[in-house]
């Protein structure tokens, strides 16, 4: 599957701002066609057989814009896609302009002395409500966090501000058992980026539920994943 | 009223769009297109949103031309390809290229710096009237566009045509 990569993009990439280095991907700010622009790349990984990362790096890639496409159509707001390079693995995004990661600004309201409960649990409500839509799309995100959440500045209520983004561990599954694991994900996650947040928590899995007519068949799978992983932790 | 737009990832590499209405020769400039006597892209505008849309299937296709990955068999060809939401390529041609009987047509050329002299030849050719290329939202078939695209009821409430559109075009390699 070797292929010549983009000389065009890489030049490209090696002028524009990098705003995150993670461990799978780059992620830069750039004008593209006139628009502002957020371009993910997906970069190779040394230790792995370089046939072998082609592949997850590719599919990982594909993931990402059908799960993008497939919430779109459904009404779940997510960046809209410009282009996609599959020789070098990146995608360019529409930028949402002034967003905000729903972990700072959860972590923001909590800072600030007047700690705006009803603000938090509205929000908290949006979330679930949002992820309930996703599921019933049969779409499973794979790495749910409060960080590939963003809102929209300005409308920092309200269900169309909150845009969700990082979709390359996504896939579509109808089982209730995936989306209790993608939801015992970002349990595991919002408890421990967010202290003290269990009864908020509850609020967004409470709007879940009330969003979904699947909702109960994944929550009863919820209940039973985080028993497993209780069970795991005791053992070991 | 062109509109020539730089394309940030082929620096070299320019986009023109030209809109004209009453036109009286869509069968001959078609003719012309297939004997490849116009070096450019004749497209129907009644499919267009906005010249965004031009822009993202022109940059996608000279990407595919620089890798060595087009369908079709030239430059032109595959910008009108990429407007299309499907693989086929035929259909793309009926629904985004231009058929005789059509009264407009956005006209979209890649060339590197200077270009008067190619806009003047295309201007030449067309037997009709020059209009802002941004007019082309006065044209589109909203309907018809939508219908071709499969846009959703709530994919209009979370994002524009446009967008929806733009993504249908990016990601169609993969659906
Ligand atoms: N479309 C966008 N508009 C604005 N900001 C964005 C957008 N996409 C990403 N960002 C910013 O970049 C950060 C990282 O993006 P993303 O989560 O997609 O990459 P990542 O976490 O590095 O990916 P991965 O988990 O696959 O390694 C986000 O938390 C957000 O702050
Ligand atoms: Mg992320």
């Amino acid at each position: 599957m070797a292929q010549e990569k983009s000389v065009a993009v890489s030049d490209f990439l090696s002028k524009a701002e990098l705003i995150k280095q993670g461990a799978e991907a780059r992620v830069y700010r750039s004008e593209f066609l006139g628009k502002s622009a957020i371009v993910k790349e997906r970069f190779p990984k040394r230790y792995r057989h370089p046939v072998l990362d082609e592949r997850l790096t590719h599919r990982r890639t594909v993931q990402e814009v059908r799960a993008i496409l497939r919430c779109r159509r459904a009404g779940i707001s997510t960046p809209v896609v410009y282009f996609v390079d599959y020789t070098s693995h990146c995608i360019f995004l529409e930028e949402i302009m002034g967003s905000l990661t729903v972990r700072d600004h959860i972590a923001s309201i909590q800072q600030s002395d007047s700690c705006k409960e009803q603000e938090l649990e509205h929000l908290a409500e949006c979330v679930g409500h949002i992820l309930a839509k996703m599921h019933d799309e049969d779409v499973i995100h794979g790495d749910l966090t409060t960080s590939n959440m963003l809102l929209r500045h300005g409308l920092e209520d309200g269900e169309s501000s909150l845009v969700l983004i990082d979709f390359g561990l996504s896939y579509i599954s109808a089982l209730p058992e995936d989306k209790g694991v993608d939801l015992y994900v970002l349990e595991k996650a919002f408890l421990s980026t967010h202290p003290n947040t269990e009864t908020l928590f509850d609020k967004l899995l409470k709007s879940y539920r009330a969003s979904s007519k699947k909702s109960s068949a994944v929550i009863k799978k919820l209940d039973e994943v985080r028993l497993r992983g209780r069970k795991r932790s005791m053992v070991g | 009223m062109h509109l020539t737009k730089q394309l940030e990832l082929f620096p070299d590499h320019r986009v023109t769009q030209m809109l004209f209405k009453d036109v009286k020769n869509a069968a001959e400039l078609r003719q012309s297109a297939v004997k490849g006597q116009i070096s450019g892209a004749l497209i129907n505008p009644k499919m267009l949103v906005n010249p965004f849309q031009v822009l993202v299937a022109t940059n996608k296709s000279v990407h595919l031309q620089k890798t060595g990955k087009m369908k079709t068999r030239s430059l032109y060809s595959e910008i009108i390809f990429s407007l299309s939401p499907t693989n086929n390529i035929s259909e793309a041609f009926k629904k985004f290229g231009i058929s005789d009987g059509d009264d407009s047509v956005m006209v979209v050329l890649v060339h590197s710096r200077d270009e008067s002299q190619l806009l003047s030849d295309i201007a030449a050719k067309v037997d009709g009237l020059q209009i802002p290329v941004e007019d082309v939202s006065l044209l589109s078939d909203l309907a018809k566009i939508k219908k071709l695209y499969k846009v959703t009821p709530q994919e209009e409430k979370c994002g524009t045509l446009l967008d929806a559109v733009v993504c249908r075009m990016a990601t169609k390699d993969v659906m």
